[in-house]
């Protein structure tokens, strides 16, 4: 694959969905600086504006992939909003929050975003505190089947169970046990927050 | 065993392994059985739930390694000497709008407190000046008189001068208040005096002693202490209780020179320096030398007592009214004296032309002479 040295906007969409890995760097690496301008002058750390960045930057991703986000904007413009948005929100949990802060770009009002931002997060790691808490051999059974997308073949082979129905039922087990796991946790943040 | 089941086949239904009659039966239960329908959502909502908590995490190792190929994180603390810079940066960087504030609020009250320390001293310069007492230096008239008395003397006159005719200092006007020898005059006519004698326009000298002074309402009140003295008998004129109106015509005797000398005009205002309640504002022209002196409305009453004269306003001189100066005896009969002050009260003056009036009230105007040892 040569190397493209510049990525339109739609360009960078597209190759987004397609999976293209040079698309998604490209992005990451030609809107960071902004980001880290902005937290930096706005009482943050460069690992605060790096966390904020990537929360951003998977959260744009994700909706590309699912085809779930009316982009009406410059793609900077989005991604400066919502990392505007959640270091608000930072601010405001760390108590350092003087009420305004200094902005370096323009950017759109993303107050739904935000309410479906915190509950990906919430269900993310619930989930993996659940897995954690599932245990071996759970745990890697799982991810194997269901994250790895690893065939029944090799998995029964893996964990040297006698046959397929075996290694079904153990995943059934598995699965039942986390679903219970996932659900408390869960219900539990959500009733917290 | 029949959950293990139930799982199967919602395996089977969502990974599209169920076909032709095994589908519809499935389906069908779906929309009866409830239980049935609960388990898929769930099932749906963990598997669904595992696939994005997968692939969130896989992004994540994905950006972290761009980051760390394209963004060399910073040597996280440089110890400078004057310790953490990352910290003193975020300090700064947080504060320096607050200090930026601080230093401009420190500067400013510095600065604001000496421009009003420099400005209420000359403001209080300017208001002693601007409000002056009516007193006059008579260094000039000293002398004239030591001439005229040399002459006097000199031509062996019948009428000699029982004292010596020394002007004195200070001088201004006072005027009687009642019959047994009471008078008053302006505070700071007499303030600081050794000594007090007052004579008329007939010639009429006496010794005085101060009884009370009054500084916040400049009111002085004095009696007649000389042997010679007999009484004013009934004085022509009484002292006014209610004030006077706006407009009021008002008339004056005083001494701003060795003669007596008459002066009216109207009641300016009823109120005097800068809203002063105690006092009126009046149009007569006075000069040093008027303090003291009664203030008399066209019926010949007694409505107030010379005070000041403010240099800066053209034609406007102060008297202070007279129902202060009934409150002071009032309050003087009950507290100090062995007999009360029977102040002047009857009126002969109403209805006289204005030179019939002054030619009873003269007698009872003074001079006021002030000797400091």
């Amino acid at each position: 694959m040569h190397k493209v040295l510049y990525f339109s906007d739609e360009a960078l969409l597209a190759g987004i969905r397609n999976e293209e890995e040079s698309a998604l760097a490209y992005l990451y690496k030609h809107h960071y600086p902004m980001i880290l301008h902005f937290v930096q002058n706005n009482n943050g750390t460069e690992d605060e504006a790096k966390d904020i960045y990537q929360e951003a930057v998977i959260v744009f991703y994700e909706k590309i992939r699912d085809q779930s986000l009316e982009l009406n904007c410059q793609i900077k413009t989005y991604l400066y909003s919502i990392c505007r948005r959640l270091w608000l929100k930072r601010l405001a949990l760390k108590n350092r929050f003087a009420g305004m802060v200094t902005d370096s770009d323009s950017f759109i009002p993303v107050e739904e975003e935000l309410a479906e931002i915190e509950e990906k997060e919430a269900k993310f790691k619930k989930m993996g505190e659940a897995l954690v808490l599932l245990g071996e051999p759970c745990k890697t059974l799982i991810e194997d089947f269901y994250i790895q997308d690893l065939s029944m073949q090799s998995i029964t082979e893996k964990f040297g169970y006698t046959n397929a129905d075996n290694t079904k039922n153990q995943k059934y087990k598995c699965l039942m046990r986390l679903k219970k796991l996932f659900f408390s946790l869960y219900k539990a943040e959500i009733s917290s927050s | 065993m029949r959950k293990l089941e139930t799982y199967h086949w919602i395996e089977k239904y969502l990974t599209g392994q169920l076909t032709g009659e095994e589908l519809n039966n499935f389906e069908l239960r779906l929309k009866t059985d409830p239980a049935l329908a609960e388990q898929l959502q769930q099932y749906q909502d963990v598997t669904g739930t595992l696939q994005f908590y997968g692939q969130r995490k896989t992004l994540q190792q994905k950006l972290n390694t761009i980051h760390a190929q394209s963004f060399e994180p910073q040597p996280k603390k440089v110890i400078t000497p004057f310790g953490n810079k990352e910290k003193r940066k975020i300090f700064w960087n947080q504060h320096y709008a607050t200090i930026a504030v601080a230093a401009s609020v420190a500067i400013l009250t510095v600065f604001g407190t000496l421009i009003s320390i420099d400005l209420w001293r000359s403001m209080g310069k300017q208001q002693a000046a601007r409000y002056s007492a009516l007193r006059r230096e008579v260094e000039q008239i000293k002398n004239s008189q030591r001439a005229i008395s040399k002459a006097i003397t000199g031509s062996e006159a019948n009428t000699t001068p029982k004292v010596e005719y020394d002007p004195g200092n200070f001088s201004g006007t006072g005027f009687a208040i009642s019959a047994d020898g009471y008078l008053v005059t302006s505070y700071h006519v007499v303030s600081g005096a050794d000594s007090v004698f007052i004579q008329n326009s007939a010639g009429q000298q006496y010794k005085v002693k101060n009884i009370y002074r009054d500084q916040a309402h400049d009111l002085a009140i004095l009696k007649i202490a000389d042997e010679s003295f007999s009484g004013f008998g009934t004085l022509p004129y009484g002292i006014k209780s209610n004030e006077s109106d706006l407009g009021e015509r008002v008339y004056t005797l005083g001494f701003p020179r060795e003669d007596m000398v008459f002066g009216e005009g109207s009641l300016s205002s009823r109120t005097g320096f800068e809203g002063d309640t105690t006092s009126y504002q009046i149009s007569i022209p006075v000069n040093p030398g008027n303090s003291g002196g009664p203030l008399l409305d066209n019926q010949g009453n007694l409505i107030g007592v010379i005070s000041g004269k403010q240099l800066d306003l053209q034609g406007a001189a102060f008297a202070v009214k007279s129902a202060y100066l009934k409150q002071l005896v009032e309050q003087l009969s009950q507290d100090s004296l062995e007999a009360p002050i029977k102040l002047a009260k009857s009126n002969q003056l109403a209805g006289a032309s204005r030179t019939r009036q002054l030619k009873k009230l003269q007698d009872y105007v003074f001079v006021i002479k002030v000797y400091n040892n």
